[in-house]
């Protein structure tokens, strides 16, 4: 494989640098700091609603924009977090540890800057890690057979059970819901209709939008009103000097450097992403400080390598769906909802078939990147200020965005009524403490597993063993058992508890 | 005497139980075929026995582990969002995105128990007007401005 990194990275440029890309780069960022900054309204349903939205565009500029909303939220998170300790989304909620009180320390500027020149600094080695280890793996999913996307599939699904928060058990039970919803509709095999219970707006499965919105956008909409107390925020906080001092210059980078290491790593995981990365990387600062003690009362440390960590860990989760086609947590999930929409079937074929669309891609990350620190420090008065804004005010618009979004898919009463109905099993799953990420992704990825186990089947004439006689497939499959393994081992549930622990 | 100890977890097992029936039960009449030619009941019936099997589990865990309660549920909200969801999706057609963008506003301000009519009326003209600006005539989405189209 003679692929050409820089001459790569070249045409991505060029075509992420149109005026037009730009634009929706721009657009992207600023819509994802915004709601990065608004709490009670996260990333998820976000790009959700705007998806109807995109399917005029171009794939490209579609792509580049909900990429903006994702790590533009990472940005607008951590702003919220120092300055008044509501994380805005929750890749965030560890810089609220020590960035706030820094802020109450007057040292909010320093919080912020640092915050953001690491998360800068991280997502340019994102952008960089993309484009030099996108091209191996695609070279080696082209290896892939039906058995090894079956168990690499099942090893994706289990790890994210397993990194994700909350119970194992009951993650899996979701996960296996989701694969059953996503079986609803024709079956392509047979042309058999499956639990469509003669509702035509289901005949071609359910629509990814309505099972978002419902099962993430409303039902964080009715978990917030629950609250006697609609929050306002007082805010108080002053920001004078923006710039980090030299002190904060040699204090942070090293944990921004660690930071981005784990979180480019951890990003990979499947079930990764940036909130896995952030907490990875707040034990370990904490675990290398000379005097741990410090930490949760203003340690620099403690936003800069976290910080940088979820910036990397946002970058580097689209590499298992840009060369494997697997989404590794729901906002990839997402992404892949968004490029099928266009016509494109994520995984290794994206970078040979559409070379400009992926280092387009890889490129427009970096231009966001650069954009965010532009955008983001000059105008954090203005940000903090939307924060003013009382949620009574702010809950309608949401729910009148996200309703128009499921409404515009074909303009079908139908879709809404599908809404309504997730935004019921969805609040009342999360009341007996099930969360609804792992049901997203085994939603999107129901019709691909049964496809590729249904051709497993077929390769070996009905004989389960392909799975473990073909070596991609039994790495993989051992790899799982590895990742089970060590949820069963007490002292490494211990941990991931004591991690998940805010 | 069985004494529910996580009522959480019994719920969800309760609830998995009954996805995984429902899966089984109306998946029954798809033919199940066989390993190496799967039929279309095939993969949903193996699903649905497993989630019976997860909803097992998870159910007498709720009866031998502690674990937290379940957070009373508040109808209210519920009730007044699912409401101006479905309300958005019978009245727009008919009067169109600026008046159906009010009505949803004004009935979703109702979610709250202390909503201010006069405040609901005033953020639903407001959220009218860029709704229609936005979707209909800047994105020029699908949807009707005014009655009668």
């Amino acid at each position: 494989m003679e692929f050409d990194v820089f001459h790569n990275l070249a045409t991505g440029f060029a075509a992420a640098l149109s005026l037009k890309n730009l634009g929706f780069a721009l657009l992207g960022c600023l819509l994802g700091t915004l709601i990065g900054v608004l709490p009670g309204i996260g990333p998820i349903p976000t790009i959700a609603m705007l998806l109807p939205i995109t399917f005029g565009l171009e794939p490209l500029s579609a792509l580049i924009m909900l990429a903006g909303i994702y790590y533009g939220a990472q940005y607008g998170g951590s702003t919220t977090s120092i300055l008044v300790n509501i994380p805005g989304e929750a890749g965030s909620i560890v810089t609220t540890l020590d960035g706030h009180p820094m802020a109450r320390q007057g040292r909010a500027g320093a919080a912020l800057g640092v915050a953001a020149l690491g998360s800068f600094f991280a997502g340019c080695v994102g952008t960089v890690f993309i484009a030099a280890f996108g091209p191996p793996l695609a070279a080696l999913a082209q290896q892939f057979n039906s058995p090894d996307y079956f168990s690499l599939m099942v090893l994706g699904l289990v790890t994210a059970v397993v990194l994700a928060h909350g119970s194992v058990v009951k993650a899996v039970g979701m996960v296996l819901v989701g694969l059953l919803l996503g079986l609803v509709g024709t079956d392509v095999n047979s042309g058999l209709t499956r639990y469509t219970f003669g509702i035509s707006a289901i005949w071609d499965g359910i629509d990814f939008l309505p099972l978002v919105i419902g099962m993430f956008g409303i039902v964080e909409i009715i978990r917030n009103l629950e609250q006697r107390q609609l929050h306002r925020v007082p805010v108080s906080a002053r920001i004078r000097d923006l710039w980090p001092s030299g002190q904060d210059f040699r204090d942070s980078w090293r944990p921004v450097l660690r930071g981005t290491a784990l979180g480019s790593l951890l990003g990979i995981l499947p079930g990764g992403g940036a909130v896995l990365a952030a907490f990875a990387s707040y034990t370990v600062e904490k675990k290398m400080a000379d005097e741990p003690g410090r930490f949760g009362k203003g340690a620099i440390e403690g936003v800069a390598g976290p910080e940088a960590a979820n910036n990397a860990g946002a970058q580097t989760s689209f590499i298992p769906l840009l060369t494997l086609g697997l989404p590794s947590n729901a906002i990839m999930a997402l992404m892949m909802g968004a490029m099928i929409i266009q016509g494109i079937q994520p995984g290794s074929a994206v970078m040979t078939k559409h070379p400009d669309l992926f280092w387009g891609m890889v490129a427009s990350m970096w231009i966001g990147n650069a954009m965010l620190l532009v955008i983001n420090l000059p105008l954090i008065g203005l940000w903090v200020r939307l924060l003013s804004v009382p949620y009574r005010l702010l809950y309608p618009a949401i729910l009148l965005f996200c309703v128009i979004g499921v409404y515009s898919i074909n303009t079908n009463v139908a879709q809404l009524v599908i809404t309504a109905i997730f935004a019921v099993f969805g609040y009342v799953l999360m009341r007996f403490g099930c969360e609804p990420a792992p049901l997203v992704l085994g939603f999107i990825l129901g019709p691909l597993m049964e496809e590729n186990l249904r051709r497993s089947l077929v390769l070996s004439r009905g004989d389960p063993m392909i799975f473990l006689e073909r070596p991609i497939s039994a790495v993989l499959l051992a790899m799982t058992l590895a990742v089970v393994a060590m949820i069963v081992l007490p002292q490494i549930r211990r941990t991931r508890e004591e991690a998940f622990q805010e | 005497m069985v004494r529910v100890r996580s009522p959480q977890d019994l719920g969800a097992g309760a609830a998995f139980l009954l996805i995984g029936a429902a899966g089984a039960y109306f998946g029954n009449d798809l033919a199940f075929g066989t390993a190496s030619r799967m039929g279309p009941g095939y993969f949903p019936t193996l699903l649905s026995w497993l989630i019976i099997g997860i909803g097992v589990i998870v159910g007498f865990r709720g009866l031998t582990i502690e674990g937290p309660a379940i957070e009373p549920i508040q109808l209210r909200p519920i009730l007044f969002v699912v409401a101006a969801i479905l309300m958005f999706g019978y009245l727009l057609d008919t009067i169109g995105l600026a008046l159906t963008a009010i009505v949803l506003t004004t009935v979703a301000a109702y979610a709250r128990r202390d909503a201010s009519l006069g405040e609901a009326l005033l953020l639903g003209a407001g959220l009218a007007l860029f709704a229609v600006l936005v979707f209909v005539y800047a994105l020029s989405q699908p949807l009707p401005a005014w009655w009668g189209r």
